[in-house]
């Protein structure tokens, strides 16, 4: 190839990604033109041939759908599983001897944590809830530990004061049995794959695959073995939030301190003796940040899997949402949030609290007082359960609450009538929202949808292999194939239309707020907070306030997703430019570089990296929440999901839901730097 | 002149075996053509001849494979310094880990009093670690979570000891280097300095026979480092353990080192006492790293003197007197206070005579330049012990 040296460098390192990327800044003296330069950078002209023939081939046949000889019939195979299902559920001996009992362990184990917060009544609940969240916090007189004490009595009266304490109860014991599960399961999995080469390489593919599928593709397959009910509940929240206590704990024992274990060897350690002195114990932060996540995963499942009899707030939530009750939606979403902020103030606090520095001297009575107020708390439990019915009502009493959804019920209606539309001049939000909706989902779903489909595979093929290599590819391929063979092309395009729209969104306003958090410091400061509880709140939270200002659309679907998936896009951006290295900040203002030359010639460059994890993470969460938007007017694959769930239709319900995992897959790989991929 | 290595090396290791004589001669440590080689099919390197001459590029083009440690023998002997030195990479840190196979050599033989430690079964390797053998390391290695008291009596939780015991025993060690009322504290909370004396008390908390340093003072400052170098001289003072001991740095080796053994690519260049590295080094390699050396601080009267000429034979009586194991930059201080030569006096006998100019020549080092490039086989023969 007769490519000037500087290019051909460029193609040499592998994780060179980026199609449109400028030349090194090393520049040879002779500055070749724009021209030869793009022509000399073959990823370039392959990308841009693609898109070519993508549009050319679009304009010219006016419609592209998968070709019905490509296709196979799912749907009665489908169908006649789930007649078997339905037959054979109480009688065959898969269910009798091994389904059932986990069923039946989860209900009663969920069923008992009911009923003792039940007995407990609201007085015993609400002490042992704030107790548990000041001994998390350190039990004693610090800040922090008063502060998570305050917030969970707050938490717990502001849940009985809005009239939702049953459900919180029903959503709380389910979390209680989630978490205790979920944790059991990925510690071991993660002391596994911590210790084990093997466990290692088997079980890291199958989390990164998991990370990427949507929550929503997670129940199906449950209802289909547990039918609706807590056990499909429970056992869909368990699986989708033990990863992350997996990956820490198996990362923590991996990272643990080389130096603390050579001396533990050469002090003639046993493996168990190591394991249980320095490795466990070097690991506990990690461990604990990672609980953090699953009880955030969980709590998010939980409220989620309300579309599978998992009751609770989820299902106010659900059946407010379906009954367009803005007030009651959003008095259970708050509850939600407060939850999501409570579970996460308390571990993280005692996350923190590892890292404390111990005064001398202190250490022994502290450790003592600590174990006692435990103890206390266990007592306290076996008091309420026996003595707490005679003390308090089981429940919020009914004359304590203040019903709060009539006058939001008002507000939201003079939102509608006043914001919506009819605004001279701005329009409305209402107004906007079918604006978008008119000139830009629907011109690029038709655009999707003309586009002959071996063009699409063309175009996925060459981003796969300009990103990465050319396993993603094939693996993208392989994905769009799957769909179109389930007969899903043009709903899949919909919500592709829908993903890709959010997704520029997404991006543009995460790296534009990411810059400022990166460089203005109050920006920073004012935004940290409400990143911290953005991303803490279950994905179902967030569709509620947006059926309030645009209504059921996919306008809606899109605006839920931008906002659910931007906290992490500028996160990870804002760290990027953060991190990049001190030094060469310092030589471009020594240079006498300004701002802007500063951010474009050094910070952006030396951050791609980090942007590129943030647009692949905002792909991987915008399609989550694009795909649950369904329940909201989203339409497309998510809907049909939904109404497989709610109908008990499987064989419109699964393959959509593999579609989503399709998709999943694909948008990941395409957008997936194939080395040195940074996880958060 | 030219006999003067052997006749300084033998009264020291006189004095040795004088100082271990009650507990036999048998060296602690005897290691033998040992090997470790990183990398595909290591294990057929140390039996090749047609590889084991080659040069550490040379290995590594032909066979992928770095010898960290080569063909190393050495014996350190009880209740002796023994040093090991070389700039980072020259394999020193691998060789004292081979010794209680924290890593596995590729071949060759390790003794611990006489036990073949390479042929040790887990248990027996185990007991070594934990009762006869213990190192200090350079980043420490202590237990962040633990106080500084449970970081000491760690060493004696993993043998199995009852807490309240251990937790007496470490307190005791704690105090012996210096940490009194600091037991409760975190290492995080502790400077570096600090931190390796509660490395140091947890590789005594044991008590074992050996104590092995890898390089536990690079990571201290200046001034710190020296401190801790005075404690290990006072503890070996007192206790009079066996060390080994690992450094990438000279003056701490010269300080520290009964016998220093200096490492190159993984080879021993030269073995042999501070005196005889400074005074005769075995190649240019050596001589360039002993160069800056102040080396009346090092050599000692006994290389320094002159043999008596007639008249001095004859009015051997008069004058000030030295005894043969005074350092030059001493006896320079005796000889400017006295104002001419002194006699050097051995068992009552007088040996030699330095003067102004003897002891010029060895500050100047011209002499003894002249003499190393012949007396070099000599330093071979004592590396080769």
């Amino acid at each position: 190839m007769s490519s000037p040296t500087l290019t051909k460098d460029e193609d040499a390192r592998p994780a060179t990604p980026g199609p449109a990327e400028g030349p090194a800044p090393e520049r040879p003296d002779t500055t070749p033109t724009a021209l030869s330069r793009f022509l000399g950078n073959p990823k370039a002209v392959v990308l841009v041939c693609a898109v070519l023939v993508v549009v050319v081939s679009a304009l010219v046949s006016g419609s592209g759908a998968w070709p019905g000889a490509l296709t196979a019939d799912v749907k009665s195979p489908l169908n006649d599983l789930d007649d078997w299902l339905v037959d054979n559920r109480d009688t065959h001996w898969l269910f009798l001897y091994f389904l059932l009992h986990f069923s039946n362990a989860a209900e009663s184990s969920v069923d008992s944590i009911t009923s003792l917060f039940d007995s407990m009544g609201w007085i015993g609940v609400t002490v042992i809830g704030t107790l548990i969240a000041w001994a998390g916090g350190g039990a004693d007189l610090s800040r922090r530990a008063l502060r998570t004490g305050a917030t969970g009595l707050a938490v717990f009266l502001i849940c009985g004061i809005l009239g939702v304490w049953e459900p919180t109860m029903e959503t709380l014991a389910l979390m209680v049995v989630a978490v205790v599960c979920a944790a059991v399961l990925g510690f071991l999995l993660g002391l596994a794959s911590g210790l084990s080469d093997r466990f290692e390489r088997i079980l890291r593919p199958v989390f990164d695959t998991m990370q990427v599928m949507p929550a929503f593709a997670f129940l199906l397959p449950l209802v289909l073995l547990f039918n609706i009910g807590t056990p499909s509940a429970l056992i869909a929240t368990v699986i989708y939030a033990s990863p992350p206590i997996a990956r820490l704990t198996a990362l923590g024992l991996r990272s643990a301190d080389p130096a603390a274990l050579e001396a533990s060897a050469s002090l003639g350690a046993s493996g168990w003796q190591q394991l249980v002195t320095a490795k466990l114990p070097l690991a506990r932060k990690q461990m604990m940040l990672g609980l953090n996540q699953t009880i955030m995963m969980c709590l998010s499942m939980v409220v989620l899997a309300s579309l599978i009899g998992g009751g609770g707030l989820g299902d106010e939530i659900y059946q407010a949402l379906g009954a367009l009750k803005i007030g009651e939606a959003l008095v259970a979403g708050v509850a939600v949030v407060l939850l999501a902020v409570l579970l996460d103030r308390t571990t993280a606090a005692a996350g923190e609290r590892l890292d404390d520095v111990v005064k001398a001297g202190l250490t022994k009575t502290m450790a003592r007082l600590r174990r006692a107020v435990w103890g206390l708390i266990a007592v306290l439990i076996a008091l309420f359960a026996a003595i707490g019915s005679a003390i308090g009502e089981g429940e919020w009493p009914d004359g304590w609450t203040v019903d709060f959804t009539n006058p939001i019920d008002t507000a939201v209606n003079w939102l509608t009538d006043h914001i919506g539309s009819g605004i001279p001049v701005l329009g409305g939000t209402i107004t906007w929202a079918e604006g978008f909706t008119e000139s830009v989902l629907n011109p690029l779903r038709s655009g999707l949808l003309a586009t002959p489909w071996w063009a699409l595979a063309l175009l996925v093929a060459v981003i796969g292999w300009i990103v990465g290599t050319w396993r993603a590819a094939l693996t993208g391929v392989i994905c769009l194939a799957l769909v179109g063979w389930m007969s899903l092309w043009d709903v899949a395009m919909d919500t592709l239309s829908q993903v890709l729209a959010g997704l520029v969104l997404t991006v543009i306003l995460g790296v534009v707020v990411g810059i400022l958090c990166a460089r203005i410091d109050r920006v920073e400061r004012i935004m940290r907070p409400v990143l911290d509880t953005m991303q803490t709140m279950p994905q179902f939270v967030y569709l509620i306030p947006v059926i309030a200002l645009v209504g059921q659309n996919r306008t809606g679907g899109i605006l839920a997703a931008v906002i659910y998936a931007a906290p992490a896009v500028i996160r990870i951006t804002a760290q990027g430019l953060r991190q990049v290295d001190p030094a060469a900040m310092e030589a471009a203002t020594s240079l006498g570089a300004t701002g802007r030359q500063q951010l474009f010639g050094v910070q952006l460059p030396l951050a791609r990296k980090s942007i590129l994890v943030a647009l692949n993470q905002g792909v991987v969460l915008v399609l989550s929440m694009v795909v649950i938007a369904g329940l909201i007017g989203g339409g497309a694959l998510g809907y049909m999901v939904v109404q497989g769930l709610s109908k008990g239709n499987l064989s419109q319900g699964f393959p959509a839901g593999i579609a989503i995992v399709c998709l999943g897959i694909m948008l990941d790989r395409l957008s997936q730097p194939s080395k040195g991929r940074v996880r958060d | 002149m030219s006999e003067a290595p052997e006749a300084t090396d033998a009264p020291k290791s006189a004095e040795r075996a004088e100082s271990t004589a009650s507990a036999g001669t048998e060296p602690v440590f005897s290691v033998r053509n040992l090997w470790k080689v990183f990398g595909p099919k290591a294990s057929k390197i140390p039996g090749d001849t047609s590889l084991t001459g080659l040069s550490a590029t040379e290995l590594r083009e032909r066979t992928g494979c770095t010898a960290a440690v080569r063909d190393v023998s050495f014996d350190v002997e009880k209740r002796e310094v023994f040093v090991v030195m070389g700039l980072s990479g020259s394999g020193k840190s691998t060789l004292v880990r081979c010794l209680t196979r924290l890593i596995e050599p590729t071949a060759g033989k390790v003794d611990f009093n006489g036990e073949d430690v390479v042929g040790m079964d887990k248990d027996a390797l185990r007991d070594l670690r934990r009762h006869r053998a213990s190192m200090v390391f350079q980043n420490f290695g202590l237990l962040p979570h633990r106080s500084v008291i449970d970081n000491v009596a760690y060493g004696l939780e993993i043998q199995g000891m009852g807490k309240a015991e251990r937790r007496e025993r470490a307190a005791e060690m704690v105090d012996k280097v210096g940490l009194q009322g600091l037991g409760e504290r975190r290492p995080g909370q502790l400077s570096g300095g600090q931190q390796q004396r509660v490395g140091l008390a947890r590789a005594l908390a044991v008590d074992p026979q050996v104590l092995l340093f890898d390089e536990p003072f690079s990571a201290l400052d200046p001034l710190i480092r020296r401190d801790m170098q005075e404690e290990v001289i006072r503890l070996h003072r007192e206790e009079g353990r066996t060390m080994i001991f690992i450094t990438h740095d000279l003056s701490e080796a010269l300080r520290l080192g009964d016998r220093i053994a200096l490492m190159r690519d993984g080879a021993i260049v030269q073995l042999g006492t501070p005196e005889e590295i400074v005074a005769n080094p075995a190649d240019d390699y050596v001589r360039d790293f002993v160069r800056d050396v102040p080396r009346e601080q090092v050599i000692s009267v006994r290389r320094a003197m002159r043999p008596l000429d007639a008249s001095e034979a004859a009015d051997a009586t008069g004058g000030a007197t030295l005894a043969p194991d005074t350092l030059v930059s001493e006896a320079i201080e005796a000889v400017a206070r006295s104002g001419e030569s002194c006699r050097v006096v051995e068992n009552g006998r007088t040996i030699g005579i330095v003067d102004h100019a003897s002891l010029l020549t060895v500050v100047a080092g011209i002499n003894r330049e002249g003499e190393s490039d012949g007396g070099g086989d000599k330093a071979k023969e004592v590396a080769a012990v």
